[in-house]
């Protein structure tokens, strides 16, 4: 095992309703990076996210995913977002009933739990996140209200991002973090990314447009085809993906 | 134990020289009716799912009781407890009698509380042999009532302030409590009420509780009733109110405690332009029983109504809800809308829900919505990938579901009361420390 890796991937096969979706993925991801996934609908890149943050509906039939020093697929999800794991939505859940604020404090304190600090105090709470509400231009009175209700697409991502920000994660997995987004939407979410981006942590962003790309800089790009990764190279294959679509890398891969 | 005999209980309660005739004569009404009917039982439609056995077998002495000095210092304790602040408006019943050193103010701008002893008309007609034949145990409320108290508000008065009616079961012996409240709402005018029912009693108690509302036209009433006792307790009520031109009733009904509750709410929009809403929510956990029946008359044309209730239903626990809603031939344009909306925590839990729509004109929007379901897989994982345990998050969600209800709550101290208190219930809810 590479220990210089933060998450490492081999050999990933999932399975939803009998259907094979994800065919011996691999992929390595070492702090620091940032690596785009694209690729065309249904080639398995929204499964991907589900099952690194642990959703249960996804069947991993065989393959092994490490995280730090943790085998990922025996933990919870609760015990991999503790571990410093985030999940970006690419459909963010309403929770009518839930405000925000309960939310995010109820977060940041498991996440203290863990590390044996002491819940967060009102103080503490606002003076944390009134920074974060700002650069993501999110209104004031968004604490009390409940969890993305009635929120617009593009309040949905923002709010995404913010919790990021706020849980400070080790791997964020964003998941079309960029789709429905109008330009200046995507501006304030491409800061909020860039805003974490450092020497420790690594991101892995999934998306089917080049624009984000743009503003969010990636180390590696991977097109995702079929359940498996089927070309990697830089920031300049986004652009000819971009340019070309993906009829030439899916040609490319039959004939091999 | 020693049986009970209620005829007898009765002839002496009303072997006082004070009590009115007029009152004489309602409570002997109500007397010889409830001695007809008996206690309900589940043989009748509106009981099939409740057995009022525990209550009949309770053999719960209704004799009168004074109050005393410790009970009312432990009274200032309790409502100290509950939702007030020291200058909030009210009125303290012990065990159905009102204790004035812990009333506050007697009077104010056109509020009046008084005893009622005189027959009072536009309350009156709201009780009688109807009444008592259809709801025997308002008739044995009335019976054995020992002080019908009147609030009236006068003409065009807005009070901002809510008044806060407190019930508190105090004393460590098995009694039956039978509070009775007639409410007046003058024309054009608008009162909060906040009925809370509180129980410092470790014995098993009855109470037993009648609320007369009569609306005139354009008022505003909002009703908050709140019942938070020990789950040894039993409740039963009737809520019966009606209302004149463009009146409006909010009521909310909040159940988080007894072990046996029975409420009935019996609203007619009696005049044109009249509305009504019951938002109500009720936890039934640890073998507790809640029953909640409804019934809304539509009597005149636009007259509209909504309903929404959500029970919560833990271990053992059993919910049933019935909303009948008659809209009579007179009232076109009316709108009714209904939803009955449950949560089943434990498969050893159970909930009957049921709506019923009788319907006797055309041109009339109508609905209405049931459903009995489990926590949400997808906002559950939600909440579990940002860290948050899946015990926390079940209650988070259960939580959130009463709390959609809650929110309509117009009395910020109530709402947050009831928010805490419903989070404090749940069952398996851990680490909310801070978060409300």
């Amino acid at each position: 095992m590479n220990n210089t890796n933060l998450l490492q991937i081999s050999d990933l096969h999932v399975e939803v309703e009998d259907r094979i979706i994800l065919n011996g993925l691999n992929l390595d991801v070492a702090p620091g990076e940032l690596h785009a996934i694209m690729g065309p609908n249904g080639s398995g890149k929204s499964t991907l996210a589900q099952v690194l943050a642990g959703r249960d509906k996804f069947e991993v039939t065989s393959g092994s995913i490490q995280f730090k020093d943790s085998d990922l697929l025996s933990l919870e999800p609760e015990e991999r977002a503790r571990e410093g794991l985030f999940l970006g939505f690419q459909y963010p859940v309403e929770i009518p009933g839930v405000n925000n604020a309960y939310l995010l404090k109820a977060a940041l304190n498991a996440k203290r739990a863990v590390n044996g600090k002491q819940e967060v105090d009102a103080f503490e709470f606002m003076k944390l996140i009134k920074d974060k509400m700002e650069l993501m231009q999110i209104p004031t009175d968004f604490l009390n209200r409940s969890v993305n209700e009635g929120f617009s697409g593009g309040e949905k991502k923002r709010n995404e991002i913010l919790q990021m920000l706020m849980l400070e994660p080790q791997l964020a997995v964003l998941d079309e973090t960029d789709s429905g987004l109008d330009v200046d939407a995507l501006k304030v979410v491409a800061t909020g990314i860039n805003t974490l981006r450092s020497p420790e942590r690594a991101t892995i962003l999934i998306t089917h447009y080049q624009r984000l790309l743009e503003l969010v800089v990636p180390d590696y790009v991977h097109v995702l085809y079929d359940g498996q990764i089927v070309k990697s190279g830089n920031k300049e294959l986004a652009q000819t993906l971009d340019e070309r679509g993906y009829d030439w890398v899916k040609i490319e891969t039959e004939k091999k | 134990m020693s049986t009970i005999n209620l005829q007898e209980v009765f002839d002496a309660s009303l072997d006082q020289p004070d009590i009115s005739a007029a009152s004489r004569s309602l409570r002997n009404e109500a007397m010889v009716s409830f001695n007809e009917t008996g206690f309900p039982s589940r043989k009748h439609e509106n009981w099939r799912y409740t057995d009022l056995k525990p209550i009949v077998s309770g053999e719960f002495d209704p004799s009168p009781q004074p109050i005393n000095s410790q009970q009312e210092k432990k009274a200032s304790q309790d409502i100290e407890k509950s939702i007030l602040d020291s200058k909030a408006l009210r009125l303290v019943f012990i065990n159905g009698q009102l204790s004035t050193n812990n009333t506050f103010p007697n009077e104010l701008n056109g509020l009046s509380i008084s005893k009622k002893t005189e027959s009072y008309k536009s309350i009156d007609v709201l009780q009688g042999k109807e009444l008592f034949k259809d709801y025997p145990l308002a008739a044995l409320n009335t019976a054995f009532s020992q002080r019908e108290t009147l609030i009236t508000l006068d003409e065009g008065i807005q009070i901002t302030k809510p008044l806060h009616l407190i019930h508190i079961n105090s004393g460590t012996e098995p009694r039956a409590i039978h509070p009775k409240i007639a409410i007046d709402i003058g024309t054009e005018s608008e009162l909060t009420i906040v009925q809370h029912f509180i129980s410092s009693n470790p014995e098993p108690g009855w109470t037993n509780s009648v609320t007369l509302i009569n609306q005139n036209k354009g008022s505003l009433l909002k009703l908050y009733r709140f019942q938070e006792y020990p789950h040894e307790q039993f409740h039963t009520e009737l809520l019966k109110s009606r209302l004149g031109n463009n009146a409006e009733l909010k009521l909310g009904y909040v159940d988080l405690g007894g072990k046996l509750v029975r409420n009935d709410v019996h609203i007619d929009l009696a005049e044109p332009g009249a509305a009504c809403s019951i938002d109500g929510v009720f936890l039934a956990i640890n073998g507790q029983h809640i029953d909640n029946h409804t019934l809304i008359e539509h009597s005149a044309p636009r007259t509209t109504s909504q309903e929404s209730f959500r029970g919560i239903i833990g271990e053992h626990g059993r919910g049933v809800f019935k909303g009948k809603v008659v809209v009579h031939r007179d009232a076109q344009g009316a709108d009714a809308q209904q939803s009955s909306d449950n949560l089943l925590l434990s498969e050893h839990g159970e909930i009957d829900a049921k709506p019923e729509l009788e319907i006797y004109t055309d041109d009339v929007k109508c609905s209405h919505g049931t459903t009995v379901g489990e926590l949400n897989l997808e906002q559950l994982f939600y909440l579990c990938s940002r860290g948050i345990d899946e015990t926390t998050a079940k209650g988070l969600l259960t939580f959130a579901f009463a709390n959609t209800i809650l929110q309509r709550i117009e009395v910020p101290e109530v709402r947050k009361r009831a928010a805490s208190s419903i989070a404090g219930e749940l069952p398996d809810h851990q680490n909310w420390g801070g978060l409300l």
